[in-house]
């Protein structure tokens, strides 16, 4: 087992290669269902459910699945998953289900899910590719909850549904061009300090460098 | 037909069908897991509104009374409670699924079932506590129908309208109406 290949999977959905902020995938369920932070932490549970059992089957049948008919194979491995996760939630949780069943079905065709099946799960060991699932998924989750907290904050006056008190409600924050201007501001910001860090990072490497000649050196 | 194009396709579909079967077994074993008996949900949702116990189902047949059907009716064993599952077509024929209790000719309580997806402005109906407003009403005197809709979400209402009309009409003619209620 690489150890590195593991921390660059498990880190890489997280922050790198962030499926909402930095590839810009599954826009529809980000606006959609993070009008309050339960909401959009439900979602991002589900979607991660999916991510990683999807993942790892596609890796088990990477062997088998015909080029000509994966894409028919992973819709019918990912609509399995996400049918198991509709009869959890409305046998155990029917108040969610209620408020969010459309978006959950919409999980089959979520881009996330089929681009992680088809880049990464279809040639890569299973191992790795449910590791990739957990940090999609979890990479996933934490913006929508991000963004569910500023769009409950503005639109409810509240966080995690408890009210604070003395707080303005603002009209029309709920609606999805809210959603859409506090989206691109958060994915903005979370470029701009990924920047920032990289930059910071770039500078200590190279301060760093002229050390690392003279070990060469002495060496 | 080229034989290796025939082999490789058959060779597709099998594999497709087997990953298709394979997930209807799982799909089975989940159903039978988190499966949900509509009668025994709908005696625990009339047991939990009312406080009263319900040991068996009067009507789990149901009668269409209009655009409205009476899905469950039970009276409660000591007979003071008449609980009804009603539901009535709304915007585009999605249902709108209420629970109502009547008690002594009069409606104590209602509430809200399942509703479809297709009734997107419901919580207009919600807050406007539409299905609310019955409760109080003398069944033998009652026209749900005549009530006003609210505006803005005048398909989704007349679901919640035609549900309690069904259950009203129906407790009108099996149980108790102007004449011996």
């Amino acid at each position: 087992m690489d150890k590195r290949k593991i921390k660059e999977t498990l880190l890489g959905g997280l922050i790198k290669n962030n499926p909402t902020f930095v590839l810009v995938l599954g826009t529809c369920p980000t606006i959609a269902m993070t009008t309050s932070l339960f909401q959009a932490f439900a979602m991002g549970v589900a979607t991660t459910f999916v991510l990683i059992f999807s993942n790892l089957f596609v890796s088990l049948l990477r062997g088998v699945i015909p080029d000509k008919v994966r894409i028919p194979c992973y819709i019918v491995i990912i609509s399995t998953f996400v049918i198991i996760v509709q009869m959890v939630m409305r046998r155990f949780l029917p108040e969610l289900y209620t408020t969010m069943q459309a978006f959950i079905a919409l999980i089959v065709v979520n881009c996330i899910i089929l681009a992680r099946a088809e880049s990464f799960a279809s040639c890569n060991k299973p191992l790795y590719s449910m590791l990739d699932g957990v940090s999609m998924g979890l990479g996933f989750t934490c913006a929508l909850c991000l963004i569910g907290i500023v769009r409950e904050f503005f639109a409810g006056g509240s966080f995690a549904g408890f009210a604070i008190p003395g707080f303005p409600v603002m009209q029309g924050a709920g609606a999805s061009a809210f959603g859409f201007i506090t989206f691109g501001c958060m994915m903005a910001l979370f470029n701009f300090v990924m920047q920032k860090i990289n930059e910071r990072k770039e500078r200590i490497k190279r301060s760093v460098l002229p050390l690392a000649d003279q070990l060469e050196e002495v060496k | 037909m080229d034989k290796t194009k025939f082999r490789s396709m058959l060779q597709g579909v099998l594999v497709l069908a087997a990953i298709a079967l394979c997930s209807g077994l799982l799909l089975g074993f989940f159903n039978m897991i988190t499966y949900v008996d509509p009668l025994q949900s709908a005696y625990d949702r009339f047991s939990e509104d009312t406080g009263a116990t319900f040991s068996k189902m009067t009507d789990a047949e149901g009668q269409t009374i209009g655009d409205g059907k009476v899905v469950y009716y039970a009276v409660s064993d000591d007979g003071q409670v008449h609980a009804f599952l009603a539901e009535g077509k709304g915007f585009q024929g999605g249902t709108v699924q209420v629970y109502l209790y009547v008690q002594d000719g009069v409606i104590s309580k209602a509430g809200y079932g399942e509703v479809d997806t297709s009734q997107t402005y419901i919580d207009r109906v919600k807050d406007a506590k539409l299905l609310e407003s019955f409760v109080g009403s003398e069944v033998s005197s009652l026209n749900a129908l005549s009530a006003d809709t609210v505006s803005g979400a005048t398909g989704s209402s007349k679901g919640v309208l035609n549900a309690v009309n069904a259950a009203v009409e129906y407790y009108k003619e099996h149980v108790g109406g102007e004449n011996n209620g």
